[in-house]
């Protein structure tokens, strides 16, 4: 046997029992999930072709564009409070100290948990009366007791809050690795130059982090997107629908509601979201990148 | 140093510590409360924190709940589905690497696609699949869709391309099929990011929720984080055993971060870069 016909039959016995699982577990649900959303869908399997109705539905049950825009707003003000904040510990524990290690470790820590704990230590954190959240104020003098999870604002306060705390560490992570990577030899030119540390900061270390700030803004936007553990287990959604991210809805529409016909339909519409985000990203970053060759 | 030099380092150790307190009082908290006696009032900010401590609410809830049988699924479903991830997804990208072949790139494409593809919006199709193979309510279930993830593939290849190709070259003129040279070379090269990428992995699994959530349906068959809500959302008044519960689901989990931290953030930093 010629070695190009040997090595090809190598390759496929390599390949193969990873191929088989992602070609039915990753590939094939996207290429089905299009066919699903054309149909009348339950437990039981298909029930009627209708064609594009689903899709005509979705564009005018309110449900989904309030849920969709919970997601979007999540999106929208978390991605940026997150950047920031994780920039700054990165700043804060990069610096040359003896407590470096045990910095980073901290601040990383509460990455490892699980959704469930974290949920649940929010559940009772923020109870009224007897919550930790509640008693420091009390103690601090402040005489009210919000009741955190029975009002919409409070209550997106309380998830965002408690996912920064959950998930900061680990675009920090990535910050420390990309500021670790900059040469001293900027920081002492710019030392020479007499440039101030803030200076530094702003001259040196964001543009030389500017590719990881790129990666963590794609890698932020679509954790973002992915809301749905948190406001499920510490608002069920609530104070009524105030709280429900779109990924519960289609939670809910396909195992409650037994529509999962609907539910795929509306999953293409966040997959399609999702797919042009990324894809809009990877050009302007391409571009960008070229431009600056 | 100068005064103002003094200064701001002063200012930024505080803000450093008291950063580093507020990261740790809700796990402090937890730890605290699941100290309690059950039943304790809570009436203030010290009350949490006071003596009398007791362990009996861990031996209560080892011996008389189904924490530990969700505790061992979960140990279950992470090492095998890391230990499955790490092998198919080192071979295939072994085979991307290092195998010429004509498919190559094509295929290399193929599964960079995938890392566009969110599971969390396929769902629906994926659960109708898993329920076509009778997979509902199995391990098997849980562990196969999470084995497909392409993220490995694309960091393993390019680990795997930056070895020397001396290295394996040498080692074929000896005799060595692909396989040898894959097991006994590849492989043990790569250590560091084979390890990196394993606890990554290790800690993703052990910590993921939906996919699980929406699978298992007996309590006996759940992993803990599908396990906790069921087992907390029963206590609404009462404190001590849910954080006892939270505490049990956590502490093995940094206690692997504590030993494996070194080799977590590396994971993160090659899965950050592959963006």
């Amino acid at each position: 046997m010629k070695k190009s016909a040997r090595d090809g039959i190598s390759a496929a016995v390599f390949l193969l029992p990873y191929g088989i699982l992602y070609a039915v577990f990753i590939l094939w649900p996207v290429v089905f999930g299009a066919y699903v959303s054309l149909y009348k869908w339950n437990m039981m399997g298909a029930e009627d072709f209708v064609g594009f109705t689903n899709y005509v539905n979705m564009f005018t049950d309110g449900s989904f564009w309030e849920a969709m825009g919970h997601t979007f707003l999540f999106v929208v003000i978390t991605t940026p409070i997150y950047i920031v904040f994780a920039f700054l510990l990165a700043l804060l524990c990069n610096r040359e100290t003896i407590f470096k290690r045990f910095y980073r470790t901290v601040y990383f820590m509460p990455y490892v948990l699980s959704v469930s704990v974290v949920s649940y230590l929010a559940v009772f954190m923020f109870q009224p009366y007897t919550g930790l959240i509640n008693t420091t104020l009390h103690m601090l003098g402040v005489s009210g007791e919000p009741f955190w999870l029975a009002n919409p604002t409070l209550a997106w306060i309380v998830i965002m809050f408690i996912t920064m705390w959950w998930t900061v560490g680990f675009n920090m992570v990535l910050y420390v690795a990309a500021m670790q990577d900059i040469p001293d030899e900027l920081y002492e030119a710019a030392s020479i130059d007499g440039a101030s540390r803030a200076r530094m900061t702003f001259s040196v270390t964001i543009p030389m982090i500017k590719p990881t700030t790129g990666v963590i803004f794609l890698l932020q936007v679509i954790a973002s997107f992915k809301l749905f553990a948190q406001p499920y287990m510490i608002t069920s959604g609530g104070p009524g629908t105030a709280t429900r991210p779109i990924i519960q809805y289609i939670y809910e529409t396909a195992f409650k509601k037994n529509n999962l016909g609907y539910a795929s339909t509306m999953s293409y519409a966040l997959f399609i979201v999702l797919l042009i985000f990324t894809l809009i990203y990877q050009v302007l970053s391409g571009r960008k990148a070229r431009a600056e060759k | 140093m100068n005064k103002e030099a003094i200064g701001s380092k002063i200012w930024k150790t505080a803000l450093s510590f008291l950063i580093a307190i507020l990261a740790l009082i809700p796990i402090v908290w937890m730890i605290a409360l699941s100290l309690k006696h059950q039943g304790t009032a809570f009436n203030g900010v010290s009350s949490y924190f006071i003596p009398p401590y007791t362990f009996e609410n861990y031996i209560k809830l080892t011996f008389g709940s189904k924490i530990m049988m969700w505790m061992l699924n979960s140990v279950f479903v992470a090492v095998i589905t890391t230990f499955f991830t790490i092998v198919f997804t080192a071979m295939a990208a072994f085979a991307l690497s290092r195998i010429r072949f004509r498919l190559s790139k094509f295929m290399y494409t193929l599964f960079i696609i995938g890392l566009l593809i969110p599971t969390e919006a396929t769902i629906i199709p994926l659960y109708i699949t898993i329920n076509k193979f009778d997979m509902v309510d199995t391990f098997a279930g849980i562990i196969l869709p999470c084995i497909a993830s392409p993220l490995c593939i694309v960091i393993l290849k390019n680990f795997f391309d930056s070895i020397p190709q001396d290295l394996i070259d040498s080692a074929s003129l000896d005799g060595c099929g692909w396989f040898r040279s894959f097991w006994s070379i590849v492989l043990p090269l790569s250590k560091t990011a084979v390890s990196a990428i394993s606890i990554f992995t290790f800690v993703s699994i052990w910590n993921n929720y939906l996919w699980p959530f929406l699978v298992l349906t007996t309590e006996e068959k759940f992993t803990l984080p599908v396990g906790i809500p069921v087992f907390n959302s029963s206590y609404s008044a009462d404190y001590v055993l849910p954080m006892t519960a939270n505490a049990i689901a956590s502490i093995p989990i940094i206690i692997v971060f504590l030993i494996f931290e070194k080799q977590l953030v590396k994971g993160i930093t090659m899965s950050g870069i592959k963006g």
